[in-house]
């Protein structure tokens, strides 16, 4: 894969789904037929809460382009706050990616219902646009 | 270096006489003026050791969180950052607030190892080196210490203060600190709260010097700037053990846990960004990460600038009141309010 920066980059994107609402919607996504970008590569969690910011850091710092965490709409979750604990945490994140000098554009919280197919879509599709136009993550090592 | 101390040997006197506490832990004189180490005190010819000087070798609230016996009635004559280091492991039930009193002395900051040799006190605008008045040249203070802003430990019993001319001062700040006093035989001065703006200003100035500077840089200039500090470390582990609030006896970075992996040197990035998420919203600039790194890689301003861009975004400073929760795992009424990703 080419990763100099340009219309040859295809990023590769990491998506936290919490299996309740998110990956239920991509799952309609899919068997609705939706167009999305096959950047994404999913990994279903519990809960968006259950994903450890650590998670997060590790992806990035091993040189993914962008990680998406998607969970259930504010008071629709699963285990009823997991999602504002999530929320905090990527707000977090969102200053700790600043301040080490990475783009905080690479991580994002989207709230995807299971309802919300066109919307997953939509999300993906953004998503890997904007890290198209931010570039590779100059962390990537040689070769990937 | 005794008239300083005289009012503080009093206070702990009176304390372990009058049965309030069992033991104190104080810095005090090790084996001559230049050494400071920190002691458990429960003898009273002990207490004429206790040193007041502005050198802070390790953080007495990791101490006590390691070798500190919660059940026993403990006094702490502590700087403004390791009280607020105990508020914060007090949030966490580590230790037992409620056996410990907390005896804070006014810090207008200390110096680096380096200086230890010299018999130094510092105040607001003066220091007094080797008993010698002088400016103060902000250059021998510790880098965090310049960017502090607390220097008046209210969340601390009793706060007891350092005038230049010899003269020392106590006031109370809470009921348990009433306390102290009347076992000590001491009556409260009724003295007003120093002003604090000089310091606040320097500390406005450096942060904003230190800070400033990483801002400036653009972010791939700024992620280089903290990779090749990174690759400097050796992973000693100095950083993690000497933090007051990072307590976790099964540690992530052990090697046991597979996060960070085993022989290499320099460590993955993880290694400091696993920190930084961990402590960074609760870090009380204490600096002992920073003195304790045989590498000198600048921890300290790293956790300091990520710790302030997040209590303005959670409205929390670390350390100050026992009564707010830490921000990472507390879910507030306004969060279930918002409907957005973002927290305004």
């Amino acid at each position: 894969m080419d990763t100099v920066q340009g219309q040859n980059f295809e990023p590769q994107i990491l998506g936290f789904l919490c299996n309740w609402c998110s990956y239920a919607g991509a799952d309609l996504a899919g068997v609705s037929r939706f167009q999305y970008p096959p950047n994404i590569r999913v990994i279903r969690v519990l809960c968006s809460a259950k994903v450890d910011p650590l998670y997060v850091m590790k992806a990035l710092l091993n040189g993914i382009d962008g990680v998406l965490i998607a969970g259930c709409h504010p008071g629709e979750c699963h285990y009823v706050t997991g999602n504002y604990y999530a929320r905090r945490r990527a707000v977090m994140l969102h200053k700790l990616l600043e301040v080490i000098g990475l783009e905080p554009e690479r991580l994002r919280l989207e709230w995807v219902s299971a309802s919300e197919g066109t919307i997953f879509a939509e999300v993906v599709k953004d998503f890997t646009r904007t890290i198209k136009s931010l570039g590779p993550n100059p962390l990537k090592p040689e070769g990937i | 270096m005794r008239k300083y101390n005289e009012l503080l040997q009093n206070i702990v006197r009176g304390m372990l006489r009058a049965g309030l506490v069992e033991e104190v832990l104080a810095f005090a004189q090790g084996l001559n003026e230049s050494d400071i180490v920190p002691l458990f005190i429960t003898d009273e010819q002990d207490v004429e050791r206790i040193a007041t000087v502005s050198y802070y070798p390790c953080s007495l609230a990791n101490l006590f969180a390691e070798y500190g016996d919660n059940s026993k009635k403990t006094a702490m004559i502590v700087r403004s950052c390791d009280a607020r280091a105990m508020v914060e492991l007090a949030k966490r039930h580590q230790v037992n607030l409620d056996n410990l009193y907390l005896v804070g002395i006014e810090c207008y900051g200390v110096v680096q190892a380096k200086d230890k040799n010299h018999h130094i006190y510092i105040f607001p605008e003066e220091m007094e080196l080797d008993g010698e008045l002088k400016p103060l040249d902000e250059g021998i203070l510790s880098p965090n210490c310049r960017r502090c802003e607390y220097p008046i430990p209210t969340m601390a019993d009793v706060s007891y203060r350092i005038e230049r001319n010899g003269e020392s001062l106590v006031t109370a700040n809470t009921e348990k600190g009433m306390r102290i006093l009347s076992a000590a035989n001491i009556s409260p001065s009724e003295t007003p709260q120093p002003d604090t703006t000089v310091v606040k200003e320097r500390a406005a100035r450096w942060q904003e010097r230190e800070f400033g500077e990483l801002r400036k840089m653009e972010p791939r200039e700024r992620l280089n700037y903290w990779l090749s500090q990174f690759n400097k470390c050796i992973k000693c582990y100095g950083c993690r053990n000497s933090c007051p609030v990072c307590y976790c006896k099964d540690c992530y970075l052990g090697p046991e846990r597979l996060l960070v992996r085993r022989e290499k040197i320099p460590p993955e990035t993880l290694f400091h960004i696993t920190r930084l998420i961990h402590i960074g919203d609760i870090c009380v600039n204490c600096g002992q990460c920073e003195a304790a790194c045989p590498m000198e890689i600048p921890v300290s301003k790293l956790f300091h600038m990520l710790n302030k861009e997040l209590s303005v975004i959670f409205k929390y400073e670390p350390g100050l009141d026992i009564s707010s929760l830490p921000p990472i795992s507390t879910i507030t009424e306004e969060d279930l309010a918002r409907t957005g990703v973002d927290l305004d």
